[in-house]
């Protein structure tokens, strides 16, 4: 018995000690890359980057470095790059992070590299201040990232739907008459009383538009929940819009929502970034020249948007860091946006000729690039907070419940605020 | 490998003692741990380290990240005072009973029909109702979600307007949630108990039938006294996984209900699943998962009791 104990023992060691020391062996050959050997790097994206198109001409003009890309769904991508931090292996060289994530990746500022010690700092003036900034520690010491695009906010709108309201459907028009929240509530009153079709159909496109426009949203900078004095009065325009009927019920993402964008079925698509366009266009596939874009009522936000960090775990620090900062360059920004609808965060793109000509057929050949470049000037650095997708998540809930069940937006409200506050006592 | 056992020769030899090689016995018995080996050191890996990480974690506070500090008891006084958590437990208690009691009851039926000599292409209708199961729990999720869907236009809401039924809102109410969720569960594992029964079925010896027939046994005594004292097994078996993975449902509700964690719809490991992987709060997702676990003994316990008493 202790025999076979002792035997059995000493053979899960062995295997322990083999799987053990292949850590080990990739350790050596470290600093390599300075003299002819090639270095590869390890590059996470989620979404559609389409930066394997500038990875290969890096690559051609940078023969000893070899870039694997690999893709994964947002959510997915971030999850599995904090349990490797976490556990301490298993990290890319390049990490994409998304801005709503920025702040939970800070907390652990020690796993990855302070890009200021690669020169960073030199680079910042190239970028919105405000973008420069999510990815910033509060004492400005320490840059977690360089930033790649943003989400200036504008509103997508039907043509066809405007025009069977009485309403102008020129986008200087639109923008003119719909200056203001009140204004886009009287014309969701007259939508509504000419075709009976709701002037939104997704309850959070409004919140959100209203939310991003805020110097505040959630948190402050200390981490106290300031939701009450800050959203609740986007929460409270809202719910009254749903009660009176004027904004539909689908949630984003979910398949009615696709099918609403390419039957019309709505007036307004409120708050909707650049990177939105590719979102409109694969739900609508037969839509185009229906849609327009204007500016939004009251100055645009921002949603969404990312940056490209370094792991600690990276033996490539500097290689990795001379690749984002081409990648992130004014340039490659500019071939990010042609190529993708990557909006840049590099406001010197913004006065390129090429740039600014960019049109699309699909949106009735509004010049894209000029009206999201207009509300990119108008974006103020919002902190989002550790904590952000928690009460995301909860103030969704209480709108849907608005929405779908007919709750009381204010009974709502507390229970949501209650639930919030529940999970922030754990943290 | 040959390095281990020269070792293990070494080490055991027992003093002055003339070298011998190793008995064969002792060499089968190695060659056989060996083989099952695999097994062990990756359920160590893998099962064994992470549970006992969970429960010296249910006692420390941790993001993740940082420092691990030791908290005592607060992570389950926090779980247990969480009005969520309750929730969770009763919607995962209903999903169970709403998807696991039809599912075997109907599946010893199915398995009898499969098994009468009325019934032609047998192995068709074997294999057809095994398929479901071999299916990809987020496909099927991601299918009966767009048949469950809110609208007037969604499939199920357009079957139970020809029966003159308002249209229900499966996402958002309490039990619209529960019943999609546990239609899922129950489409994806009756065939798989299905066939389970089916092969307990097959196991009865036949004499014992044609005994009860020369004893004039009815149809229903047949299966009252010969089936299912037969099938007690085979019934404590599916009983016993189907409770287990009843309580452990996960994948179903999270892609059905998204990631909005609806109190609806939330069970007891997205509960926990949330409380790690959103929340970054491990203790209390941990303590939640060791609260789990006794019950899943509890629960197992009654199962053991109440099987034992079938067919008696």
């Amino acid at each position: 018995m202790k025999k076979w104990l002792s035997m059995m023992s000493l053979f899960i060691l062995v295997l322990a000690l083999v799987a053990c020391s292949n850590d080990g062996a990739e350790g050596e050959g470290g600093d390599g890359g300075s003299d002819g050997e090639t270095v590869e790097l390890d590059f996470a994206v989620f979404g559609s980057t389409g930066y394997d198109v500038l990875i290969e001409e890096y690559q051609k003009a940078n023969p000893n470095v070899k870039i694997t890309l690999s893709e994964g769904e947002m959510n997915d991508v971030h999850n599995n790059l904090f349990t490797s931090i976490s556990a301490g292996s298993g990290a890319p060289d390049i990490a994409l992070i998304e801005v709503s994530q920025i702040a939970k990746f800070m907390q652990a500022q020690d796993r990855f590299y302070n890009l200021n010690d690669y020169g960073a700092e030199e680079i910042s003036g190239n970028y919105l201040d405000w973008k420069w900034q999510q990815a910033q520690s509060v004492d400005a010491s320490f840059q977690i990232g360089l930033p790649t695009d943003i989400g200036p906010t504008t509103m997508f709108y039907r043509t066809d739907v405007m025009e069977a309201a009485g309403l102008p459907t020129d986008r200087e028009e639109v923008a003119a008459q719909i200056n203001s929240w009140d204004a886009y509530y009287e014309a969701a009153k007259t939508i509504k009383a000419e075709t009976g079709k709701p002037i939104s159909d997704a309850p959070q496109m409004v919140f959100n538009a209203l939310r991003d426009q805020q110097d505040q949203q959630y948190f402050n900078e200390d981490d106290e929940l300031i939701a009450e004095d800050t959203v609740k009065e986007a929460y409270d325009y809202t719910t009254k819009m749903i009660e009176e009927g004027l904004i539909g019920q689908n949630a984003l993402w979910t398949p009615e929502w696709g099918t609403a964008m390419a039957e019309g079925s709505y007036a307004t698509m409120p708050g909707a970034p650049g990177w939105m366009v590719a979102n409109v266009k694969g739900n609508a596939p037969d839509a185009g020249g229906k849609w327009d874009i204007a500016a939004i009522p009251e100055g645009a936000g921002n949603w969404g948007g990312s940056f490209l960090t370094i792991p600690k775990e990276s033996e490539h620090p500097e290689e990795a860091y001379a690749f984002i900062s081409w990648l992130t360059a004014p340039e490659q920004q500019l071939k990010s946006f042609t190529n993708n609808g990557l909006f840049p965060s590099t406001p010197d793109v913004y006065e390129n000729e090429e740039f600014l000509a960019a049109t699309d057929d699909y949106f009735s050949g509004a010049p894209t690039a000029k009206i999201f470049a207009e509300a990119a000037k108008s974006v103020k650095p919002v902190y989002m907070g550790v904590n952000y997708a928690i009460v995301d998540t909860e103030i969704n809930t209480a709108l849907t419940n608005v929405a779908v069940e007919g709750a009381d937006p204010q009974a709502e409200w507390d229970a949501a605020m209650e639930r919030i506050k529940e999970q922030l006592e754990r943290q | 490998m040959a390095k281990t056992h020269t070792q293990a020769s070494i080490s055991n030899q027992p003093p002055n003692k003339k070298k011998s090689s190793l008995s064969e016995k002792t060499k089968e018995a190695i060659s056989g741990y060996i083989y099952i080996s695999p097994f062990f050191i990756l359920f160590a890996i893998f099962g064994l380290f992470p549970i006992l990480f969970s429960f010296y974690l249910g006692f420390q506070s941790w993001n993740g990240l940082g420092e691990m500090k030791f908290v005592g008891l607060q992570n389950f006084e926090w779980i247990l005072t969480d009005p969520l958590f309750w929730k969770s437990l009763s919607n995962t208690l209903i999903m169970w009973v709403l998807g696991t009691l039809p599912q075997l009851i109907i599946g010893i039926i199915l398995a009898y029909a499969l098994n009468s000599a009325l019934i032609r292409f047998k192995s068709f209708f074997r294999v057809s109702i095994f398929m479901p199961y071999v299916t990809s729990t987020v496909a099927v999720a991601i299918v009966f979600g767009i048949m469950f869907n809110d609208q007037d236009f969604g499939l199920i809401n357009v079957i139970l307007g020809w029966f003159g039924v308002d249209p229900v809102s499966w996402s958002t109410t309490e039990w619209g949630v529960k019943i999609a969720i546990s239609t899922m569960v129950f489409w994806r594992w009756i065939g798989y108990n299905t066939i389970i029964y089916l092969a307990g079925l097959q196991a009865i010896p036949n004499e014992l039938y044609e005994a009860a027939k020369i004893d004039g046994a009815t149809t229903r005594q047949k299966i009252q006294y010969i089936t299912i004292p037969m099938l007690r097994p085979i019934l404590i078996l599916t009983v016993f996984t189907s409770t287990i993975g009843a309580l452990q449902l996960f994948t179903e509700p999270l892609v059905y209900i998204g990631r909005t964690y609806r109190e609806e719809g939330i069970t007891v490991v997205l509960y926990l699943y949330r409380e790690a992987f959103v929340n970054l709060a491990y203790g209390p997702a941990s303590a939640a998962a060791i609260i789990l676990f006794f019950i899943i003994i509890v629960l197992s316990a009654i199962n053991v009791f109440v099987a034992n008493r079938i067919g008696k």
